[in-house]
């Protein structure tokens, strides 16, 4: 066979399984917008006990504010050590460069059992609010310090020479010329911490959430229900509970969890664009 | 190397730094100690014989073999890694070879576009889209089935192995793929000859981590696979089964805290977490040599 006719038959025989994968895609939003006619005012603001979804939106809300303001310190603390004041590839940064890709690897099944024995039980913390965020901010400390990581390493070495010209210390260095300017990147790291604890399920159903539900939690010691537990409670209970919920309930955390990772992409894709050194 | 003036006032923020850097080191080392100081007393209460090798899964009636779900998570993997694969190189190629160059940044965000979908959602069209197609098509009584479960699966570890494939295929050198055009080589030929060759261990590494993500997967899984815990027959890929994650969800919420079903559990986490943990170092080990420090979005 000539080699021309040949890569023509091949050029094909690739396309088809890109358009398969691009037809998942198109097949999933195609299946949540189903859901398109279940969301209505009514629906996002009355209570789960009249057929709204009030208390999950808000749960989630609960659970993902608490994770972030707990995991963002931390992570950015940590970048910070590791891009700008650990010696580049000792080992220390190696190993722990090591540790947070194993961290990302663990399912989330396990940190939901561990932060079940360790959180809930031995810290006594309960099945709590407080809980959920701790067992979150294990899930979301790689994404934040990766993020973060990325975000220093792109600041050009001029900006902390001209601080340091002006007689700053290290940390005045890092807290007023490089951090300022590598906010736009732990912003996306942020917003994709979100996505990725707003979704989640797993870690969280022995750890936050539990089947009986008395309204909002009043402290972070009481339980929340989330989006994501709700929906699973809901088809888990199938058929006896409404598919129509079930529709609006995914669409919604579809629709916040697709929110965060576009307005990351947004952000990340203007300023590469933008801050060119 | 710039020297820094050094403040008395800085030590405790270096401190504090060095302490949030250690994090995550703390938290692995945590969980490790945990994972095997909870599952171990499983293997003298039960046995390791009756875990590991015992056929039949019946916590309520005492009986913890877990073979039926090492088997069916398995099973379950193994299918998926036979459609995803295949799937994610040929898209793969197809994007870093013959994709124009303005569609190519679309193809792969479209891919990306996958991972960003929750889990619960995607055990949601599973369970209510997925599993009644498949359950018609092959004229089943219930469709959560192995092969459901691997389809969604596929879907969710198809960016996995889409990104960090198509990364290690742009590293190729120009230069090379020129070569062999000069001495007449046609574009497969080129792919064939050239491309997968060298680029095959990142490849590879994309699979292992492809791997580890299905054997985690949990919520998705349960509401696919049918959960049924006994040892599968006939044509394997159309049984329904009882993935390890899927049971410690299942039977989490009745195990009482330090009791036999609960230490089982744990044993059950601990050889996911063995097993994940491995292949991550394994993964890391081929792309580092690969890559040389790059590192792929892919991976968190």
């Amino acid at each position: 066979m000539r080699p021309e006719f040949k890569d023509k038959i091949m050029h094909v025989l690739f396309l088809v399984p890109t358009l398969i994968a691009a037809g998942m895609l198109v097949m999933m939003l195609a299946f949540m917008s189903e859901g398109i006619g279940q969301i209505s005012w009514r629906f996002l603001s009355s209570s789960i006990f009249e057929g709204g979804i009030f208390e999950p939106i808000m749960g989630t809300f609960f659970l993902f504010l608490g994770t972030v303001l707990i995991t963002m310190p931390i992570g950015i603390f940590a970048a910070i050590y590791l891009v700008e004041y650990a010696p580049r590839d000792s080992k220390f940064v190696r190993i722990v460069d090591q540790a947070i890709n194993n961290l990302a690897g663990v399912p989330s099944i396990v940190i939901g059992l561990f932060g079940y024995t360790f959180f809930c039980k031995i810290l006594g913390l309960g099945i709590s609010l407080v809980a959920g965020w701790l067992t979150l901010t294990l899930m979301m400390l790689p994404i934040m310090i990766r993020g973060t990581e990325e975000a220093l390493r792109m600041i050009p070495q001029s900006f902390r020479e001209a601080a340091m010209a002006l007689g700053a210390t290290k940390w005045e260095t890092v807290r007023d010329a490089v951090l300022p300017a590598a906010m736009p990147g732990i912003l996306t790291s942020i917003l994709l911490g979100v996505a990725r604890v707003a979704g989640e399920t797993a870690a969280i159903i022995f750890t936050a959430s539990v089947l009986t539900m008395k309204g909002l939690p009043r402290t972070p010691l009481e339980p929340v229900t989330s989006l994501t537990f709700y929906l699973f409670v809901l088809l888990v209970a199938i058929p006896k509970t409404s598919y129509k919920v079930a529709f609006g309930v995914a669409l919604v955390l579809f629709g916040i969890v697709f929110l965060f990772s576009a307005i990351a992409t947004v952000i990340r894709m203007y300023y590469r664009r933008k801050w060119k050194w | 190397m710039v020297r820094w003036r050094v403040r008395i006032e800085d030590l405790p923020i270096k401190i504090m730094l060095l302490i949030s850097a250690s994090s995550s080191i703390i938290v692995l080392f945590l969980m490790t100690i945990f994972v095997l100081k909870e599952g171990l007393p499983a293997f003298w209460e039960v046995g390791l014989d009756e875990l590991l090798m015992g056929t039949r899964w019946a916590p309520y009636y005492g009986r913890y073999g877990a073979l039926p779900l090492i088997i069916g998570s398995v099973l379950i993997v193994m299918t998926t890694l036979m459609i995803s694969v295949p799937l994610g190189i040929s898209v793969s190629i197809y994007i870093s070879e013959w994709a124009p160059g303005w569609l190519k940044d679309p193809l792969k965000s479209m891919i990306e576009m996958l991972a960003a979908i929750p889990s619960i959602v995607y055990g949601f069209v599973g369970l209510m889209f997925i599993a009644p197609t498949i359950a018609e098509f092959f004229g089943l009584s219930s469709g959560q089935v192995v092969l459901t479960s691997a389809i969604v699966l596929t879907m969710m570890v198809l960016p996995t192995i889409v990104d960090i494939s198509t990364e290690v295929m742009f590293l190729v050198p120009k230069e090379w793929k020129e070569a062999a055009f000069a001495l007449g080589a046609g574009k497969w030929q080129v792919i064939e000859d050239v491309v997968l060759p060298t680029s095959k261990s990142g490849i590879v590494a994309a699979v292992i981590l492809a791997f580890g993500r299905a054997i985690g997967e949990t919520i998705a899984v349960l509401l696919t696979c049918g959960c049924v815990g006994a040892m599968p027959e006939g044509n394997v890929f159309l049984q329904p089964v009882y993935a390890i994650t899927a049971a410690i969800v299942v039977y989490m919420g009745e195990a009482e805290y330090g009791g036999t079903l609960y230490h089982v559990l744990y044993a059950l986490a601990a050889i996911l977490f063995m097993i994940t943990f491995v292949m991550n170092l394994l993964a890391d080990l081929i792309l580092r040599k690969m890559l040389g420090g790059v590192r792929s979005e892919a991976r968190i």
